[in-house]
C-alpha cells in the first residue's frame, strides 16, 4: 500500500485501522508538542514508553491476525508471569505451566476462530489444575495456589484472548481498535481529570480514583464514542453506542481495580517495571482484562459480528 | 479453629530492570531464563569445541562447595572453562562478573548471564561488595563458584578479595590455569581468533584453603601451567598487561 493510498481521506472512514493509526500518529504528535510546551514535570517518560507500545501493537495489526495473535500470547503470558510473581504463585511451576498453556490454547483457537472450543478451554483448564494438588499429594497452600492458578488462567488466558477474539469479528478492526484505544484513553483520562480536578477519592483500592475524574473520563468516552460511532458501529442503535461507551468506562475501571486488589493485598506498587512511568505490563492491561470481553459478549449478543 | 488465610510472597525483584535481574544471587528461579541458560551454555560448550583445539588436563573434584580460581586474560576464559567440565559439573558452575562491564545494560547482561551463567560483582563499591558475599556465603546452597581473583583481564597477579572469602567461608579451591585464550580473544579486538589451540588445567582440589597463601599459590599455578601475556618473571610480580588498545 503506498503512501497517496494510505492517506487517501475518501476512503478512510471504510478503512478503521488507516483511520485509527493516523488518528494516533495525529494525537502522539499533538500530545507530544502540548508537553514540550507545558514542561510537565515526569510526564516524558511514560510517553516514551507510548512511543513504543503503539507502534508495536499497531504494526502487529498491519501485520494481519496471526502476527497480532501472537502479540497477544506472548505479552499475556508475560503478564501472566508478573502476577505470578507477584502472589508467589511463581514457585509453583506445574500451576504457572497449566496457565502459560491455557494461555496460548486460547489465543490458538481465538486464531482459529473457534468459538466452541475457545469457550470451552477455561473449564479443561480448571480441571487440569484441579489435579495438580493429586499429582503432587499436597495440600498446604494447595488451596491459595489453586486459586490464584484460576484466577490467572482466567484473566490473563481466557480474557486477554478475546482480544485476538475480536480481530476476527466480521465488521473489522473497527470493535478491536475502539476497545484498546478507548481504554488506554480511558485510563489516562481518568488519570489526568483526577490530578487536575479530583477532590473525592471513592475507593480505598486506588488512592488515584476520584469521583470526579471517573465521571469526567466516564463522559468524555462515552461523548468519543458517539463520535466514532458512525465508522465503528454502523447500523447500532444510539442505546447500542451509549453500552458500549459505558463498556468501556465502566469496564475499565473495574479492571484496574481488581488487579489494584491484587497488588493491594501482596503489598506491592506496581506488577513490574518493564514499562518505564507504567509499571508493568499488568499494569497497562488491567482495564482490558475486562472490557475486551464484556464489550465482545455484550456488543456480540446485541448486534452480532463474532464468528461462532 | 483458626481461620487458614492467603500469605502472599511476591518475589523480591519486581522492581528491578532486566539486567539488575539478570545479574542477582541468589538467582530467583524463572522458567524462560533457566531453559535458555540451560540450553545457552550447552551451545556455547559446543560452539567453543567445535571452533578451538580443546586440551583438558586434569578434572573437577566432585564436591559441593568448589570456587575454581583461573588467571584471566579474554572473554573466552569462562566459555572455555565451562566447556571443559561435564555437563552435571557446569550447570551447577555460577561466575562472576563485573557489574560495571556486564550488567548495566540488558544485551551485555543477557549475554554473559545466558551463555556465561554469570552474575553480578560490584568491583566499585568492593570492600561493602565483600562484606555482602562473606554475610550471603554462609546462607546459600552449596554450589561452585567461577572467580578470577585478579579481578580484571588487565592485571596478572590474584587478589585476596572474594578469592579469601570464599575459602575462609569453607569453599574447596580448584585452582585452574588457562593457556592460549589470550591469543585466541585478545584483549581490544572485537572478534576471536578460531581454530587455535586452547589448554584448561585444573590443578589439586585445596581443601583447606584458608591456610594457604592463595595468591603466591595461584600465580605459581599460572605461571606453571597457563600462559601469562606480559608476565615477566614471577618474581618480578608484573601487574598489568602492557598496554593494548
Amino acid at each position: 500500500m503506498d503512501i497517496d493510498a494510505i492517506l487517501d481521506l475518501g476512503t478512510l472512514s471504510s478503512d478503521p485501522l488507516r483511520l485509527y493509526t493516523l488518528a494516533t500518529v495525529v494525537t502522539v504528535i499533538v500530545t507530544t508538542g502540548l508537553l514540550a510546551v507545558l514542561r510537565l514535570p515526569g510526564a516524558w517518560i511514560p510517553l516514551r514508553t507510548w512511543f513504543v507500545i503503539l507502534p508495536v501493537a499497531l504494526g502487529a495489526m498491519w501485520l494481519g491476525q496471526g502476527a497480532w495473535t501472537l502479540l497477544v500470547a506472548v505479552v499475556s503470558v508475560l503478564a501472566f508471569k508478573e502476577y505470578a510473581r507477584v502472589t508467589g504463585l511463581y514457585r509453583e511451576t506445574l500451576f504457572v505451566l497449566l496457565a502459560y498453556g491455557a494461555i496460548i490454547t486460547q489465543n490458538l483457537f481465538a486464531y482459529l476462530g473457534r468459538y466452541d472450543v475457545f469457550m470451552a478451554i477455561p473449564t479443561w483448564t480448571v480441571l487440569a489444575m484441579a489435579l495438580v494438588p493429586i499429582v503432587l499429594r499436597r495440600t498446604e497452600g494447595m488451596l491459595q495456589w489453586f486459586a490464584l492458578a484460576i484466577v490467572g488462567a482466567i484473566f490473563y488466558g481466557y480474557f486477554l484472548a478475546h482480544l485476538s477474539y475480536l480481530y476476527g469479528s466480521s465488521t473489522g478492526l473497527g470493535y478491536l481498535l475502539f476497545v484498546l484505544l478507548m481504554t488506554q484513553l480511558n485510563d489516562a483520562l481518568q488519570f489526568i481529570y483526577g490530578k487536575a480536578v479530583g477532590r473525592h477519592r471513592w475507593t480505598p483500592l486506588s488512592p488515584n480514583k476520584t469521583v470526579e475524574g471517573s465521571l469526567l473520563a466516564g463522559a468524555t468516552i462515552v461523548g468519543l464514542t458517539f463520535l466514532q460511532a458512525p465508522i465503528v458501529f454502523p447500523g447500532v442503535p444510539p442505546w447500542g453506542v451509549l453500552v458500549a461507551g459505558l463498556i468501556i468506562t465502566i469496564g475499565g475501571q473495574v479492571g484496574d481495580l481488581t488487579m489494584a486488589n491484587v497488588k493491594r493485598n501482596a503489598g506491592v506498587k506496581d506488577f513490574g517495571a518493564v514499562l518505564p512511568g507504567h509499571g508493568g505490563l499488568t499494569d497497562r492491561l488491567n482495564s482490558l482484562m475486562i472490557t475486551a470481553p464484556a464489550f465482545a459478549h455484550i456488543m456480540g449478543y446485541l448486534f452480532g459480528g463474532f464468528p461462532s | 479453629m483458626s481461620e487458614p488465610r492467603f500469605e502472599y510472597e511476591p518475589f523480591p525483584d519486581l522492581d528491578l530492570p532486566l539486567a539488575a535481574r539478570l545479574g542477582q544471587y541468589p538467582r530467583q528461579p524463572d522458567l524462560l531464563l533457566d531453559t535458555a541458560r540451560a540450553l545457552g551454555r550447552r551451545l556455547a560448550a559446543t560452539a567453543l569445541r567445535l571452533q578451538f583445539r580443546f586440551e583438558v588436563v586434569g578434572a573437577a573434584p566432585d564436591l559441593p562447595r568448589v570456587a575454581i580460581m583461573a588467571n584471566h586474560q579474554s572473554h573466552l576464559d569462562t566459555l572455555a572453562i565451562l566447556a571443559a567440565l561435564p555437563e552435571r559439573d557446569r550447570r551447577r558452575v555460577t561466575v562472576l562478573a563485573a557489574r560495571d562491564y556486564f550488567f548495566e545494560r540488558p544485551a551485555p547482561a543477557l549475554l554473559a548471564n545466558l551463555l556465561g551463567q554469570a552474575v553480578a560483582f560490584d568491583r566499585g563499591s568492593e570492600l561493602a561488595e565483600l562484606h555482602r558475599w562473606a554475610r550471603l556465603l554462609p546462607t546459600i546452597e552449596p554450589g561452585w563458584f567461577l572467580i578470577y581473583p585478579s579481578g580484571s583481564r588487565k592485571r596478572l597477579v590474584p587478589q585476596a578479595g572474594l578469592a579469601g572469602v570464599l575459602a575462609r567461608s569453607g569453599w574447596t579451591v580448584l585452582p585452574t590455569a588457562l593457556a592460549g585464550t589470550a591469543e585466541a580473544w585478545p584483549i581490544g579486538h572485537a572478534l576471536w581468533r578460531p581454530f587455535r589451540t586452547v589448554r584448561v588445567t585444573f590443578g589439586e582440589p585445596i581443601t583447606d584453603a584458608a591456610e594457604h597463601d592463595l595468591p603466591r599459590e595461584l600465580l605459581a599455578f599460572w605461571a606453571e601451567h597457563g600462559h601469562l601475556v606480559g608476565a615477566g618473571a614471577l618474581d618480578g610480580r608484573p601487574t598489568e598487561v602492557p598496554h593494548e588498545p
